[in-house]
């Protein structure tokens, strides 16, 4: 058994979020890229406060 | 009757004929909080998150089509060795792209605004040609696709169509000048065969320029998001009298609506990398590739910004240089010596780098970074001139 496979049988408390992806089969590219993603949607959702007021 | 609640009455108000723009401005007149979309600015940013979650929605789906039917990206044997792995990825990916962009700028935009229209069916034009082009290629197993000639010449058509039609159509003298980044006093005038030739050669070599940069996950699409991000901030100036005179940029009335198209760009375009990171579930294919560079291309030829998005496309621009080089070198060694010589290690410039042992990671995110050094550059052209 992987060291990441176990720790993940620990549970999701053991991981931070981004080793819960890559112990989840995703490539650690593919998970910081997606990261990245989520966190230019969030900017978007930021940026629009300026105008949701 | 004064103050009766039509749809009609509200297109008729704003200028446009549906979607949710006459719907909004309809609903304002009883709840006035929907009279905020009314600015650019908002639907730009609505238009980006709309885009994203449509092609999240539909990503999957697409990808499992794609896949059952065996729509899968061939590998060219002269490459990089460790590419080879890659063949059968599912391609064609940039469909999905444009459905999300179509869908989104018929929903946020002005159809009322003929710019909007110019680089939506420009941006579908181009696509087709990609389309044609991939699906000869993998589902009719046909190596060659789109002969180079055929693809050319419709990209050519369709180029020409728009020059022809923004000379036709410019009310000002600013909108068929051509703007020097840094210099205020620095502009040239075009007439008629200057005028058509800029536009043509920014459309088709942009077009072709993100074609060739679109050979590792990732690599074109990410530069495509920042340079169409750019590019809103830019239309939105150059649609704004204020903003345009006080940075010293050609003002082009209802250019700010293509910050709407370009924020339709960026969405679709961060969900696609969703799909497309390394190691890539999909591929965008020339259907994807052509059909953003055009779409780039068009935007900046509308707001008099060429050669800023030379700039902060300069990956684009770099990469399409490589293997123009790499050719005409090989040619005229060939020629002259007998046996052709290479500049690179091999075109385009990202396998080159691969290579010399880069990994493919690390010529995407190098190259991104790169990416958006130029923007910030070519942002501080708005300033610094």
């Amino acid at each position: 058994m992987s060291g990441d496979t176990q720790m993940k049988k620990r549970g999701a408390v053991a991981l931070g979020e981004t080793h819960v992806s890559t112990a989840n089969v995703m490539a650690t590219p593919n998970a910081a890229a997606r990261f990245w993603i989520i966190t230019m949607l969030l900017i978007l959702l930021g940026l629009a406060t300026l105008k949701l007021r | 009757m004064p103050g009766s609640r039509t749809c009609d009455a509200a297109a008729a108000k704003w200028g446009v004929g549906l979607m949710l723009l006459a719907l909004a401005h309809w609903l304002a007149q009883d709840i006035r909080v929907f009279s905020v979309l009314n600015y650019i600015t908002l639907r730009a940013v609505l238009a980006a998150m709309t885009a994203l979650f449509i092609s999240f929605l539909v990503g999957p789906m697409m990808i499992r089509k794609l896949t059952a039917y065996k729509i899968g990206q061939s590998v060219r044997d002269d490459g990089p060795q460790t590419h080879l792995i890659k063949a059968g990825t599912p391609t064609m990916g940039g469909a999905l792209i444009l459905t999300s962009i179509t869908i989104t700028t018929l929903l946020w935009s002005d159809l009322s605004n003929p710019y909007v229209w110019v680089v939506l069916l420009t941006t579908m034009g181009f696509g087709a040609i990609g389309w044609v082009d991939d699906y000869r290629k993998v589902v009719h197993r046909n190596p060659k696709g789109l002969s180079a000639r055929a693809k050319m010449s419709w990209q050519s058509l369709i180029a020409l169509v728009v020059a022809v039609y923004l000379w036709r159509h410019a009310t000002l003298p600013a909108h068929t000048e051509l703007i020097v980044p840094f210099f205020k006093l620095v502009v040239f005038p075009l007439g008629a065969l200057a005028f058509i030739t800029l536009v043509y050669l920014v459309i088709v070599g942009s077009s072709n320029a993100v074609n060739l940069t679109d050979g590792l996950d990732g690599l074109a699409i990410m530069p495509t998001v920042m340079v169409s991000g750019a590019l809103a901030i830019f239309s939105y100036v150059a649609g704004h009298a204020v903003f345009a005179k006080y940075l010293g940029i050609p003002h082009v009335p209802g250019a700010g609506e293509l910050a709407v198209f370009c924020g339709s760009i960026a969405g679709a375009g961060l969900a696609f990398l969703w799909f497309n990171a390394y190691p890539a579930e999909v591929f965008m294919g020339d259907v994807g590739a052509l059909a953003l560079g055009a779409a780039l291309g068009s935007v900046a030829v509308i707001i008099r910004q060429e050669l800023v998005l030379f700039i902060m496309g300069g990956v684009f621009v770099v990469e399409a240089v490589s293997v123009m080089l790499q050719v005409s070198y090989f040619k005229y060694t060939k020629r002259v010596y007998g046996t052709g010589r290479r500049i690179l290690l091999m075109a385009p410039l990202h396998h080159h780098f691969e290579q010399k042992g880069w990994k493919e990671t690390q010529v995407v995110v190098r190259f991104w970074i790169i990416t958006m050094l130029l923007i910030l550059l070519g942002l501080a052209t708005l300033k610094l001139r």
